[in-house]
Order: structure tokens, then C-alpha cells, then sequence
């Protein structure tokens, strides 16, 4: 891993106690906007002032819970890297059927069984790396920017049910974004680090200057207690198969989002970053899983990593981990402070605008990064287009989606879920026939090792495989025909290659080569040609990701396979 | 000729001789190194730097060449060392676990900052 010299602070760094305070601040005024969709669904199930307090309050511990499993780096959870939580739409069209097919019994039960698909799903995900290429999980990221620009745009505009536009919430989200973009372009450090916090602390103050900010609107009518613990008098557990479909879906969604955020918060730590680290997103996808366990246990809806804060470090350069574990301390603390959860449901609406419009900029350009990071040819082009055009299409024609079967809704309702659903069907039907495979036949009379160097190479740039892979099979190659000699006959090397794999076998006639667990000695190696044989057979095992061999009447396989 | 072909160069720096080794090495040419390296030993160099910069590609009998090489060294009390290891060069190096067993330096000017200096005498 190489640290990109424009980072403040690397996901291994440490910043003093200030900016690790300010930092973490930041990020949880960021997080807090997400609590809108738990008092949407508060609000759907009309909830009392007390009883929506502390879902409240129950909410933020979830995310504080949450962002410490995303940024732990234990074995089987845990990303490692500062991936902050979030409550998300993801999971609130699910959420939603689910109230109105059995109360918030059935969203909280549902929510459980969303975590335990996650939790399943983590440990096979390197299995399914072929169905969940990294450009699906860039579309995920754009489309989501796009859906967080979207809804920033209507808070900013305070687009009400008759489609107007109030202007003292375009003068405040106005204020506040002309702020945010002032300081993270123009000005250095501090300013830079904390504009976002910044810009909603400038809105709030201009909330309050034109009436938009009513603390009275959340307030319970009999009081408001300093420190309480949140009740779960709301809780109760539910569950339907018939939701599961839907559920499953968000739940992948919500996977391909944490595989495309931590892949993010990867390649923000690493200058020479070209493929994600399975162990890193697997965790990130268990920690997921048992975040939203928690969320249905506690009684909240289920959550996501929150591309925006992935955004929010990568444009103020301060990526530390210490700064998850802060935001996790910080909102368990406020989860038992009633004040806090009434300021924070009492955000106004255009500062929620401003701060999702200006985040959305970098997730949505994050997701198409991570989509144009691999050539796109004929059949990810079309993956890509036709599913971006799909979750468009969801939001454009909302209205006449309505009509379709109700346990197509979740699917169709949402354009995250109905983008994700198409890319990772039209990903799967347009694999058939991707593996391509060539051979080149070797002539006996001194085997042309510049040939196997060329045909390499060229099919290498005509597959788009990386340039390092193909330079470790050249080397496998050109090892295993030194070894083998001049064999009669000659020699066939014969490559297939998917994104995922190269694999390459040499065939002739002879024995296989030996290949040893354990590696020579100089002193074996000089001591004559066998030692030397040793050493190229030890070479092969290192260098290749695997290697084994076969012999059948007198003609051998050697088999190098190569991850990609 | 083919530009991946092996060439050997020689230049001096003070009392290092130094060694440039360019293109690929591999069972074809490998004994070329040996032949050349063991000739400067035997015509009474006391240090040689091997610059590997230039090479694109090298087998096990390359790494057989340069074992071979640090042994008359060795056996003629002379320093033998490397430098300028790069990209798919030092990576087999580290998958051969062959790091340790030569003494590499980073680049050409460390190495030879490091050499030039006289060779402490055993008392």
C-alpha cells in the first residue's frame, strides 16, 4: 500500500485529540442527515413525540455501533478502514411495504432477516466476485450519488406535494452550500477539513434567522429529560417469507454499496491501488450484516455504509480509522441525550439539502472512477448503460411503476434496487462465452522463447489484462520451457482468460517438472543442474497463484493459473 | 539483433568495476555472465557491482549465474554486490527468497557510495 501524499491523514494515522474531535463531528453531522429515513418511517407509523425520540435516540446508537463494526479490523468483521454508517433508501422502499403489509413489527423483523442474508452472504463473497464485478459496484456508487443529489436538490428546493419551490430554503441551502464549496476549493487546512460541518452550522444559523429552525416541532409536550435511556416500547418482531424477496434485494444492493465504499476508502489510502482486497470488503459486508441485525433488534430500519462521508474524507484528506471509533463513541454517548436526538430531528430541511447536494458530488464521481478504472468493452458498456438508464427510468416513471404486481414493487420502486437488480442479471446472462482461449504451437529444434514472450503480450493487450499478471505467466512460461528443454515434438502453450482468471498450460512430451514446498539453498542450487531445476521449480510455485501437473502416456501438462 | 537480448557492459568507478547487465537472462546466455564475471575475478578485481536496471527478464539460471559468481568471490576475498533491482526483477528475487542471500543496493550511487569506501582489514 502506497500513501497518497495528499492525504492529512492515512487510515493508520493518528491526528491530535482536536481534529480527531472536530473530524468525527463532522462526519456525524453528515450521518445524522441519514436519520430522516427512521423519522420518515417513525412519522408513516405515526408515532408519538416520545416513542419517535426514541427511535430517535435508538437510531443513533445503531449508527455509532455500526461505524465502530464497518471500521474494526477483526477477523471476520470489520473493513479496516474509516467507513462511516448511514441510514439509507436502500432499505426504506422494503421498509415501508413492510409497515403497511404488518406494522413496525413485520419493518423490524424483516430488518433481521435483511442482516442475516448479509452475514451469509459475506464469506462467499470472493466466490461471487465474478457475478459483483467492481464496475457494478461503481454503478451502485453513481447511482446513489445520484439518488442523494436528487433528494438534496428537493430539501434544498423545500419542494412541497404541489411541486413549489420555497425561496427561504433555496436562500438557506444557497448560504450553506456557497460556504461548503468556498472553503473545500479555496481555502487550506481547518477550513478545508471541516467545511461540510462548517456549511451546516452557517445553514442552521440562517435557518434561525428566517423561522425555519423549530426545536418545538420535536419536543415532547410534557418535557424534555438531559439524559435518558431510550425505551423500546415501539419494538416488536415479525416476519412474512413473502417480504424476504425484497429484503434480499436491498440486502444485496446494500452489499454491492459496502464492496463499492470500502473499495473507495481503499484506493483513497492507496496511490498504486488497481483491484479491491477481498478480505477488507468481506469484512465491511459482515459488519453490514450485523449492524443491520442490530438496527432490527433495537428498532430501527436497516443501514449502509454512507458513500458521502467516504467522500467527505477523500475531499478533506483525513482518512484515519481513529475517526471511526470516535463517531461510534460520540453517537452512543448522544443516543442517551434526548436534546440531541430533538436538534438533530429538528434539522432544517435545506441544510440537509445543502449537505447531501455537495456530498453527492463526490460519491457520484467516486462511482464513475471505480466504473472507467477497467477498459469497458462491448458487454460491460451495455451492463453498465442499460442498468443506469433502468434506475433512471425507476424515479422518471415512479408513477406508472406503481401499476405492476405489488411483490414487484420493492424491485421496481426504487432506483437503486431496480439498477443493481438489472446490472447483476445482465452481468450474469452476458458472461456466457466470455472466456477466450488461444494456443501456440512450439516446433522441436530449439524452442523460440521470444515467440511465447510476444504471443503473450499481444494477447495480453487484446484481453485488457493487467500488465503485471501477464509478466508473471511470461516468466511461468518461459521458466517451464527452460527446464523442460528442447522436448521432441516440441511444445504447445495454450492461454484462456476471463477478467477473473488467466490460466496457461505447456504440454509436451517428457515428465513433469518437480515443483517443491521447500526452497533450495544457494548452496543446492550452485551445486549443480538439479539444484538449479529446484530453484525454477520453487519460482513457479511463488509466482504463480497456482500450479499443478499431469502426465498421461507419456505426455505432460504443466497448469499455471494466475488470479486477475 | 533482438533489443531483449542479453548485453554485458563494463565501466569503472574508482577501484568498482562495474557490470551492466541488460535484456534477458535466462539457460541461453546465463553461462555468458558466469564466463564474464569469473574473468574480472581472475584478472584481479577486487570489487564488482552488477547493475540489473536494464534487465526485463530472468530464470532460475540467472539466479544459478549469480550464486555461482558470489561463490568466487567469496573465494578470492572480493566484493560481489548488486543494484537498481526493479518491478518484475526484485519481485522474483523476493518470491525466490534470494534477497538475503546477495548484498543489493538501491541504486548505482548508493552502492557505489557503499563500496567505494576501503574494505575493512581483519586484524
Amino acid at each position: 500500500m502506497t500513501r497518497p501524499p495528499e492525504l492529512t491523514y492515512a487510515v493508520d494515522e493518528h491526528p491530535p485529540p482536536a481534529i480527531l474531535i472536530v473530524s468525527a463531528l463532522q462526519h456525524v453531522a453528515v450521518m445524522a442527515v441519514t436519520l430522516i429515513f427512521p423519522i420518515i418511517l417513525a412519522r408513516e407509523a405515526n408515532l408519538s413525540g416520545t416513542q419517535l425520540l426514541d427511535l430517535i435516540s435508538l437510531s443513533m446508537l445503531a449508527l455509532g455501533v455500526a461505524t465502530i463494526c464497518f471500521c474494526m479490523r477483526a477477523h471476520f468483521i470489520g473493513s479496516g478502514y474509516l467507513c462511516p454508517a448511514a441510514y439509507t433508501a436502500i432499505y426504506l422502499g422494503p421498509s415501508l411495504f413492510a409497515l403497511r403489509q404488518g406494522g413496525l413489527a413485520l419493518v423490524f423483523g424483516m430488518t433481521v432477516a435483511g442482516g442475516l442474508v448479509q452475514v451469509a452472504v459475506a464469506p462467499v463473497l470472493r466466490r461471487l466476485r465474478a457475478l459483483l464485478p467492481s464496475e457494478i459496484a461503481g454503478l451502485v456508487i453513481a447511482v446513489v450519488g445520484l439518488a442523494l443529489a436528487g433528494l438534496g436538490v428537493r430539501y434544498s428546493l423545500g419542494i412541497d406535494e404541489q411541486h413549489r419551490i420555497k425561496p427561504d430554503y433555496v436562500i438557506v441551502a444557497g448560504i450553506s452550500l456557497a460556504t461548503m464549496i468556498v472553503l473545500n476549493i479555496w481555502s487550506k487546512g481547518y477550513g478545508r477539513m471541516f467545511c461540510v460541518l462548517i456549511g451546516m452550522l452557517v445553514g442552521y444559523g440562517a435557518s434561525a434567522a428566517l423561522g425555519i429552525f423549530d426545536l418545538a416541532n420535536v419536543i415532547p409536550k410534557d418535557n424534555l429529560d438531559l439524559v435518558r435511556v431510550p425505551r423500546l416500547d415501539h419494538v416488536g418482531w415479525l416476519f412474512d417469507p413473502v417480504l424476504l424477496v425484497p429484503f434480499a434485494v436491498a440486502s444485496l444492493a446494500a452489499t454491492l454499496r459496502v464492496m463499492g465504499d470500502v473499495a473507495n476508502a481503499q484506493r483513497l489510502n492507496d496511490a498504486e491501488w488497481v483491484r479491491p482486497n477481498f478480505a477488507s470488503l468481506a469484512g465491511g459486508v459482515s459488519a453490514n450484516g450485523v449492524a443491520v441485525i442490530f438496527c432490527g433488534l433495537v428498532g430501527s430500519c436497516g443501514l449502509n455504509s454512507y458513500s458521502s462521508c467516504i467522500g467527505l474524507s477523500g475531499a478533506t484528506g483525513v482518512t484515519s480509522r481513529s475517526i471511526g471509533y470516535a463517531i461510534g463513541t460520540i453517537f452512543a454517548v448522544l443516543a442517551f441525550v434526548p436534546p440531541a436526538a430533538a436538534v438533530l430531528g429538528a434539522m432544517p430541511l435545506p441544510v440537509m439539502g445543502a449537505a447531501l447536494f455537495f456530498t453527492a458530488a463526490f460519491v457520484f464521481t467516486s462511482g464513475l472512477q471505480m466504473i472507467t478504472a477497467r477498459m469497458l468493452d462491448a458487454r460491460k458498456s451495455i451492463v453498465i448503460g442499460f442498468s443506469f438508464a433502468m434506475a433512471v427510468v425507476a424515479d422518471v416513471y415512479q408513477d406508472a411503476l406503481t401499476e405492476v404486481p405489488i411483490a414487484l414493487q420493492p424491485i421496481l420502486g426504487n432506483s437503486l434496487v431496480l439498477g443493481t437488480v438489472c446490472a447483476v442479471l445482465l452481468n450474469l446472462i452476458l458472461r456466457i462465452g466470455i472466456r477466450q482461449r488461444v494456443s501456440i504451437k512450439l516446433p522441436a529444434g530449439g524452442i523460440n522463447r521470444e515467440a511465447v514472450e510476444q504471443f503473450l503480450t499481444e494477447q495480453g493487450a487484446r484481453w485488457a489484462a493487467r500488465r503485471d499478471v501477464i509478466q508473471r505467466a511470461i516468466f511461468g512460461v518461459v521458466q517451464v520451457l527452460e527446464v523442460v528443454g528442447d522436448p521432441p515434438g516440441g511444445a504447445e502453450v495454450e492461454a484462456s482468460f476471463d477478467e477473473f482468471n488467466l490460466d496457461i498450460r505447456i504440454r509436451y512430451a517428457g515428465v513433469p517438472l518437480t515443483i517443491p514446498e521447500r526452497k533450495p539453498t544457494p548452496r543446492e542450487i550452485v551445486a549443480n543442474e538439479e539444484g538449479e531445476r529446484l530453484l525454477a521449480g520453487y519460482l513457479l510455485r511463488q509466482s504463480a497463484d497456482r500450479i499443478s501437473a499431469r502426465e498421461s502416456a507419456g505426455a505432460a501438462e504443466m497448469i499455471l493459473h494466475y488470479d486477475h | 539483433m533482438n533489443n531483449s537480448a542479453l548485453s554485458i557492459a563494463q565501466t569503472r568507478a574508482g577501484d568498482v568495476c562495474v557490470v551492466t547487465l541488460s535484456g534477458r537472462i535466462d539457460s541461453t546466455n546465463a553461462n555468458d555472465v558466469v564466463n564474464e564475471l569469473t574473468r574480472l575475478f581472475a584478472s584481479g578485481e577486487k570489487t564488482i557491482l552488477v547493475d540489473l536496471g536494464a534487465v526485463l527478464y530472468l530464470t532460475s539460471a540467472a539466479f544459478r549465474a549469480l550464486l555461482v559468481a558470489t561463490d568466487e568471490a567469496e573465494r578470492r576475498a572480493a566484493r560481489f554486490a548488486l543494484c537498481s533491482l526493479a518491478g518484475h526483477v526484485r519481485d522474483l528475487f523476493e518470491m525466490g527468497g534470494l534477497i538475503e542471500v546477495f548484498s543489493i543496493h538501491g541504486s548505482r550511487e548508493e552502492a557505489l557510495k557503499q563500496l567505494g569506501r576501503p574494505v575493512p582489514r581483519a586484524i
